[in-house]
């Protein structure tokens, strides 16, 4: 694949509820990804934007957001995923040869929304949907058990990956305070609330008021823009069916698939990353992940030492349990990884990081997950 | 001067969307109205799908309208459950009284499972394996409210 830099980057402080407006929220973020990298909007020749009406309470939403975000009289588009997948489609502008500057904005402020119910908006709408019975927590709380149950995992075992990322969170300025939680033991996390048994209130990736942005430019342009652009090396993306009875819930083929094509199309494999940071809805979900990924075998993602110092650290930022803006949460995960190649996730930093992972998801127990490798460049 | 947040603006917009259930689901939940259960069977793989399905993903083939119907008991293995505390049609934030069970049933004779209460059981009677039988509403309209949930076969 051609080089394509991340040459920019914001996301503002995330908060149960942020105290202003949607679109002051995109401004800033937006403008705050032009400043990192000195640019100015005129620069921008396409936009991608990542929200989903149902946030936002209106339909083709990003109508609203011309000025905002950016793109007033330039070519925008919008993508009703996790910002991930938007990068996708602004990788695939930047590589066609007609765009030198891309811009992805990605988020939304479930304060203003019942998150859960909108969830059940997902759901088959004629067999499902009135039955009122599934929601993001349900999946979350099926998945966990029948990870469990096929593994023999113990809940003290996923319990210590809530407590990780809490801590993580703590050390992570931009993470939601309420997920800032320094002391947390693995006794606080299985005391918590059970909110579907046996995902309890902490180990769930709460969702919060949150906004992210990056900038895209193809090679020659990235250099002259910085000089410790990060490259994207890869990129995977795979989905499986819809309904949760036709698959196996204690896997996620779908992440599997996803990585192979991302280490496949970057040339390395899951033994050349070193860091990850993984859109978790849960805590489960992290290890799931890693085993998916191929970072340990099939049940022993618990083993793993995961640490900010560990053998192979994930999300030494919080993760989404760290802070889930819907839509902007997978965005963050690229950010974050973008920090810990370029040395400057100061509190949360891990060491010597050359090739990084992060990754976004949709859907019910991650139906779709997108996985990007990205590679520290300059010096 | 006293501030004054506006925090909601109720819209004048009633726009609900009449869903079309096809013809396979039709002739299920026509079924559903007689207390019986039907699946249809892939062409290719043999799957049996319950509700049916027009397309087996699997295999990417259509499954004719009117052959490889299969009659189904109404009887099934608990594949996965969890028990929830929150309303699932709310705020997250509402608490239930009494938490709901919620399991994963792969119907007897069928290769896919499907959501639905598991009732008159508590938490810790319930087991993954288990055998469980749909609890029928006892007027039927043909539609999911049909079915109450499962309970102990």
């Amino acid at each position: 694949m051609e080089k394509v830099g991340i040459v920019g980057y914001f996301y503002v402080k995330m908060k149960p509820e942020l105290d202003y407006g949607r679109y002051d929220l995109v401004f800033e973020t937006v403008r705050g990804a032009l400043d990192s990298a000195g640019l100015k909007k005129k620069d921008l020749t396409t936009v991608i934007s990542c929200t989903n009406d149902y946030y936002d309470g209106r339909t083709i939403s990003n109508a609203f957001c011309v000025e905002p975000g950016g793109s007033y009289l330039v070519d925008e588009s919008k993508i009703e995923m996790d910002g991930p997948h938007a990068v996708l489609y602004a990788l695939m502008r930047i590589l066609s040869g007609n765009h030198k500057l891309a811009l992805v904005w990605a988020g939304s402020t479930p304060s203003c929304f019942p998150y859960d119910s909108t969830q059940l908006y997902m759901t088959d709408p004629t067999w499902e949907r009135p039955t009122e019975l599934l929601n993001q927590m349900v999946s979350g709380g099926l998945q966990m058990k029948a990870y469990m149950n096929k593994y023999g995992i113990k809940v003290e075992d996923i319990a210590k990956v809530a407590v990780k990322n809490h801590k993580n969170a703590a050390k992570n300025e931009l993470a939601n305070p309420e997920a800032q939680l320094p002391n947390i033991s693995i006794n606080d996390v299985l005391k918590s609330d059970v909110m579907s048994d046996p995902v309890t209130e902490l180990m769930y990736a709460q969702p919060c008021d949150g906004m992210a942005a990056l900038l895209l430019a193809p090679e020659k342009q990235a250099l002259k823009i910085t000089e410790n652009p990060v490259w994207i090396k890869g990129v995977g993306w795979n989905q499986e069916t819809y309904y949760l009875g036709d698959r196996n819930l204690h896997e996620s083929k779908a992440m599997e698939l996803a990585s192979k094509m991302a280490f496949k199309s970057a040339g390395i494999t899951a033994k050349d990353v070193d860091v990850a940071e993984l859109f978790e809805h849960f805590a489960h979900e992290e290890l799931i992940f890693a085993e998916a990924i191929g970072f340990a075998e099939k049940g022993k993602g618990s083993k793993l030492n995961s640490e900010i110092n560990g053998d192979l650290p994930i999300n030494p930022s919080g993760g989404a349990i760290g802070g889930n803006a819907p839509c902007a949460t997978g965005l963050i995960r690229m950010i974050e990884a973008v920090k810990q190649l370029q040395g400057k996730a100061q509190g949360h930093q891990v060491k010597d990081a050359k090739i990084a992972v992060a990754s976004g998801q949709v859907g019910f127990c991650a139906q779709n997950s997108i996985l990007y490798v990205l590679e520290k460049g300059g010096n | 001067m006293s501030e004054k947040l506006i925090i909601a603006n109720k819209g004048m917009v009633r726009a609900e969307f009449s869903f079309w259930v096809g013809r396979y689901m039709d002739k299920f939940y026509d079924a559903l109205e007689k207390k019986k259960l039907i699946g249809n069977k892939c062409t290719k793989c043999g799957d049996v799908f319950v509700p049916p399905r027009k397309i087996c993903g699997k295999c990417n083939v259509t499954i004719p309208l009117d052959e490889n119907w299969v009659n189904l008991p109404d009887t099934g293995t608990l594949k996965n459950f969890t028990t929830t505390f929150y309303k699932v049609n709310e705020r997250g934030t509402r608490k239930v009284k009494k938490p709901q069970i919620i399991g994963l049933v792969n119907i007897d004779k069928s290769n896919t499972a499907f959501l639905n209460k598991i009732l008159n059981m508590e938490p810790e009677e319930v087991k993954i394996g288990m055998k469980l039988k749909i609890d029928w509403n006892e007027k039927t309209k043909g539609d999911p409210s049909d079915i109450n949930g499962f309970v102990k076969a």
